[in-house]
């Protein structure tokens, strides 16, 4: 850049000439070589021909995966040789990123290099993704068997359908459980609660008696869909042509009245999970995990792998209920889709790609898939398997198993992301000390920005 | 675009002179057209081709036709504008007033004293420019991060901050960005005003000394004034390219898991308007806006320091 | 007085090349140490050259080396933009220092204006012109921009209207010689430290350029290693650990983006180096005095 022009300095670094006339040939051939080998390495293909729409499976694929399913793409390639499959790692539109969205313009825009399956973190990716502008997702009904898809739970299809279509399939359920560390809550003496209001008991209790310990977290990109979905608040209701975004509902204030006081004395701390402060702070040998409402998909990958608590403690109970209302209904946190791009030169292979992920793909031990998967007959056994895992306290199945269908059905899918939102807006204040209940109406305000932008009606 | 004063101006201040001193302009060689038709595509093609396009697409619509200050008007009403425009000219004047500050005074310190202890400390001032961008600002994340930054006694005991979260919270960031430029720029900008400085002759200084002055004096009397110019050239660039900010809050919003949102400066908002939604129009208007405000600044920073007021 | 304000003046220096210093010592220091050790060992310590390689494993195995790749792409990029900076600012620099010919200040005018606008402001246009030419999606969509150089063309102007001698000229216009042999026998011997200014800035400008390959690349094999630095943090554990699980399988953590910022510097600190000397004498038209 012109700007960091200017630049010399009065220090002489006495190379001699022939000295730098090495370095500076030697460079060049490095980049000629590295870039050389790059150009040949990334356009190879298999000598398959590429297949049609029922055409067989091989040719070459490219899928865009984050890191996480990153295991599935490279054991896919591994089992089925005849396949090039070239793996893409990307961010995978996590926390609300809009990745997805600039590339596929780009893509659109040149005519070309769309990938063939790309799995997206964001729920409501495949909105966009089936309308215009973007027109990238295919639907699914062609391209896989009825009689597979027929075994998704309804509510999972019912995500994945966009104005009476299927554009793509869930990789796992992600529902909300009540997760919590038996060991700890049996030495504290405190009984597992059914409702919120007993667990918000539990942390009044803690905080005296027990400081340092936590009953969940508040500083999620996602933690409005673990309190607030789940409490029934309306933050994205699709009503007709019109989007409901009322903060001020009873089941809203309600939650955010519980939490304010849990978020004050630090049992719901304004922190997430992921951050390397958390995993120093409440994992590990500290252990101050006492109880944490969150998705199910939470089993191994965050309490093992991130946190590394110790074996034996953990388990999961029923999603808690308020007060005494039924039915219990309980938050959603993502449940990622898989996505085929209706451009794919090779929907056959993509097709079977995308089976094989969400319905064989189940490695055992500490590799297992985070996720509950949503393909049912995968699900069994994923369970069966979870319930046998040694590192758990007691099983965590039945809880999961009971919880995948009480996700709340009033909060709908739509084509902007709300978790940066939700940080923006509260969990930056939260951090600044400033109380939940007097940031649900900015954070109401924002999500009518966000949807308005997107081009929705919003009505309180 | 630009008026001609502004335009022609630099070109006066900066007629090449000839080794004797004579004016060039006597000493044409008759060299033709044939030497700058390489390079005339490129400036045509990526530099005045652009100015024009962008000119354009903020006064049409995406149909082509003619919108007037609808652009201006549509992006101006967007809830993330105001907010953009204010993050960006927060942190430039706080960059800006780095630069006077430290650089200046860095530079002024150094050649109080030209020694080799001098050329040391500018060579370790200018190490950092090595690191531009996106280097940079991986290396600051974990500055910024207590738990494994070396400034951590300071984040600690100074600005109260204990985790990363906090050390990205929206107050803090136009200073946090601030800083990083500082980091990268500042070594350079101190090369070029010590470069300044020697340019002052030296009987002026040692006049002075002899009349008595310490160095303070010498310092702000006499060199701050005669380096006006360079201070005035180093605002002017800076605020340009402040304005323009984009691959630090980028970064940070990837680094923070969202908390740092991905419209944070306008440009930024740009870029999600142009790629996101498609929406080309929009963001020209928000370029001509940047750019505007640019040659507002620079006119400013002109007028003010008298630039291109030929010296008594 | 005299010692208490030296000595003020040196704590301040010392002070400021400690802000400066001290990151840069972490990064070189912290490829040596694992993950956990970062926390909790002194960010002074060093780790080991095991943890290095072991560091250095990680980072190539992501996504298929992909990390040479970028590395490859930032060297193919800077060497082959910079290398027609050179063919076309050096003679235009010369042509507008010494020219005669109608435009002239046109020319010269236009491209310091387009000099001090900002080149992010002009990516989107670009970026719809290159489409346009179908060009997104190959590597000229960002040689081609980053070719266009013109601090390098005033650099080159500023450079030939000074450092001609003047016996020189009148000599070649004594003879008769026509344009380009005057440029062969009076320019191009002198080239070299304008040659060696040019290279230096025009290569650390596109190294270091993040806006247009972020905005014109969608094939992420085709990043230069800036853009590939933030690619590297947001699809790995250590800032975006993913939902559904830790992402533990790419091991990619602080150390191997530390790692991976090192490396990504060493090339533009060699050309850094390498070009002392020629910024030294070149710089700011003689006004540096040794």
């Amino acid at each position: 850049m012109a700007l960091r022009a200017f630049r010399g300095s009065a220090l002489l670094w006495p190379l001699s000439r022939r000295l730098r006339q090495i370095m500076l040939t030697s460079l060049a051939a490095v980049g000629l070589a590295v870039s050389a080998g790059a150009c040949t390495s990334s356009s190879s293909t298999s000598s398959a021909p590429a297949s049609s729409a029922s055409g067989k499976v091989g040719g070459s694929l490219t899928v865009w995966v984050d890191s996480v399913r990153l295991p599935v793409a490279q054991a896919y390639a591994k089992a089925h040789p005849n396949v090039h499959v070239r793996i893409v790692t990307f961010d995978g539109d996590g926390n609300g990123a809009t990745t997805m969205q600039t590339k596929i313009q780009l893509w659109n825009r040149t005519g070309s290099g769309w990938p063939d399956v790309i799995f997206s973190e964001q729920v409501n990716d495949p909105v966009w993704m089936a309308k215009p502008p973007f027109n990238f997702a295919a639907p699914i009904k062609g391209l896989i068997p009825q009689s597979i898809l027929s075994q998704w739970p309804s509510p999972s299809t019912t995500q994945c359908t966009i104005n009476g279509t299927q554009y793509c399939l869930q990789d796992n359920l992600a529902q909300v459980v009540l997760w919590y560390n038996k060991k700890l809550m049996t030495q504290f003496g405190y009984t597992v609660p059914t409702t919120w209001q007993q667990w918000a008991a539990i942390g009044q209790k803690v905080a005296t008696q027990h400081p340092g310990y936590i009953i969940g977290t508040s500083g999620e990109s996602f933690s409005h869909w673990i309190y607030f979905w789940g409490n029934q608040c309306p933050l994205e209701k699709l009503q007709g042509s019109q989007l409901l975004i009322n903060t001020s509902d009873t089941h809203c204030t309600e939650m955010a009245s519980l939490l304010t006081p849990l978020i004050k004395n630090g049992t719901v701390p304004p922190l997430s999970v992921f951050t390397p402060d958390f995993a120093k702070k409440y994992g590990g040998a500290n252990d101050k995990v006492l109880m944490m409402p969150g998705p199910s998909w939470y089993a191994q990958a965050v309490f093992q792998a991130t946190l590394h608590i110790p074996a034996g403690q953990i388990t999961a109970a029923m999603p808690l209920q308020w007060k005494n209302e039924t039915p219990v209904t309980t938050g959603q946190v993502g449940g990622g889709p898989w996505i085929i791009s209706r451009h794919s030169k090779n929907l056959a292979t993509a097709a079977d790609f995308v089976q094989w992920a969400t319905t064989v793909f189940n490695p055992p031990g500490a590799n297992a898939r985070p996720g509950y998967p949503a393909y049912e007959p995968l699900a069994n056994t994923w369970l069966k398997a979870l319930s046998a895992n040694p590192y758990f306290a007691a099983d965590p199945t039945p809880a999961m198993k009971a919880a995948a269908s009480l996700i709340w059905s009033g909060w709908n899918l739509v084509t902007y992301p709300d978790q940066p939102v939700w940080s923006n807006t509260v969990v930056t204040q939260l951090v600044a000390g400033k109380s939940l209940s007097s940031l649900m109406p900015a954070f109401g305000h924002a999500l009518s920005q966000a949807a308005q932008a997107a081009g929705y009606q919003v009505s309180q | 675009m630009s008026s001609p004063a502004l335009t022609s101006a630099p070109v006066e201040a900066t007629r090449p002179r000839g080794l004797h001193g004579a004016p060039v302009r006597g000493r044409r060689t008759g060299a033709g057209v044939s030497f700058i038709l390489p390079y005339l595509p490129f400036l045509i093609g990526f530099g005045i081709a652009p100015m024009i396009y962008a000119l354009v697409l903020a006064f049409t619509t995406s149909s082509g036709g003619w919108a007037g200050a609808g652009n201006f008007t549509r992006t101006f009403k967007d809830y993330r504008f105001l907010p953009a425009f204010e993050h960006i000219l927060l942190y430039t004047g706080v960059w800006l007033g780095t630069l006077i500050v430290f650089v200046v005074g860095l530079a002024l310190l150094l050649h109080g004293r030209a020694n080799r202890v001098s050329t040391g400390f500018r060579f370790l001032f200018y190490l950092p420019g090595a690191l531009a961008g996106a280097a940079a600002v991986l290396v600051w994340l974990f500055m910024l991060d207590p738990a494994v930054s070396p400034f951590s006694f300071l984040e600690h005991n100074v600005f109260g901050v204990q985790l990363f979260v906090q050390s990205i919270a929206p107050g803090k960031l136009p200073f946090v960005f601030a800083m990083i430029a500082f980091w990268t720029g500042a070594g350079g900008w101190i090369v070029v005003m010590y470069g300044a400085l020697n340019t002052i002759p030296h009987e002026l200084d040692e006049a002075a000394r002899i009349d008595g002055a310490g160095p303070f004096t010498i310092a702000f009397r006499l060199k701050l004034p005669l380096i006006r110019k360079w201070i005035a050239y180093m605002l002017i660039l800076s605020f340009a390219t402040g304005t323009q900010l984009f691959i630090e809050p980028q970064l940070v919003n990837e680094a923070s898991l969202g908390l740092v949102p991905d419209t944070w400066s306008s440009n930024q908002l740009a870029y999600q308007l142009a790629f996101r939604y498609g929406d080309f129009n929009a963001a020209a208007a928000i370029t001509v806006d940047l750019l505007v405000i640019g040659l507002l600044a620079a006119v400013l920073i002109v007028t003010r320091t008298g630039l291109f007021r030929r010296e008594g | 007085m005299r010692i208490a304000a030296r000595g003020l003046r040196l704590v301040i220096l010392a002070a400021f090349a400690v802000f400066f210093v001290i990151p840069i010592g972490w990064l070189i220091l912290a490829p040596t140490k694992a993950d956990g050790a970062l926390v909790t060992s002194s960010p002074f310590s060093f780790g080991s050259f095991h943890q290095v390689v072991l560091a250095w494993d990680h980072l190539d195995a992501f996504s298929d080396h992909i990390y040479r790749i970028w590395i490859g792409n930032s060297l193919l990029y800077s060497f082959s933009a910079t290398a027609i900076v050179l063919a076309t600012a050096i003679p235009a620099g010369y042509g507008l220092a010494l020219g005669n010919f109608p435009g002239r200040r046109v020319v010269l005018t236009l491209t310091l204006v387009v000099m001090i606008m900002p080149a992010a402001a002009l990516v989107l246009p670009i970026f719809l012109e290159l489409n346009a030419l179908h060009l997104i999606g190959s590597v000229l969509s960002v040689i081609l921009p980053f070719s266009f150089f013109p601090f390098g063309v005033y650099l080159a102007y500023l450079y030939y209207a000074t450092a001609i001698p003047r016996d020189l000229l009148d000599a070649a216009r004594v003879d008769g010689a026509g344009e380009w042999q005057t440029f062969r026998r009076i320019a191009l011997p002198l080239a070299k430290p304008i040659v060696a200014l040019v290279f230096f800035f025009s290569f650390v400008a596109d190294w270091n350029n993040f806006f247009l390959p972020y905005a014109v690349l969608a094939d992420s094999s085709q990043y230069p290693i800036q853009v590939g630095l933030s690619n590297l943090l947001s699809s790995t554990p250590s800032f975006n650990p993913a939902q559904g699980g830790g992402g533990q399988q790419v091991n990619i953590f602080r150390p191997e983006l530390a790692l991976a910022t090192l490396l990504a510097v060493i090339p533009v600190a060699i050309v850094f180096l390498l070009s002392q000397r020629a910024l030294v004498r070149g710089m700011l038209g003689g006004a540096v005095k040794q």
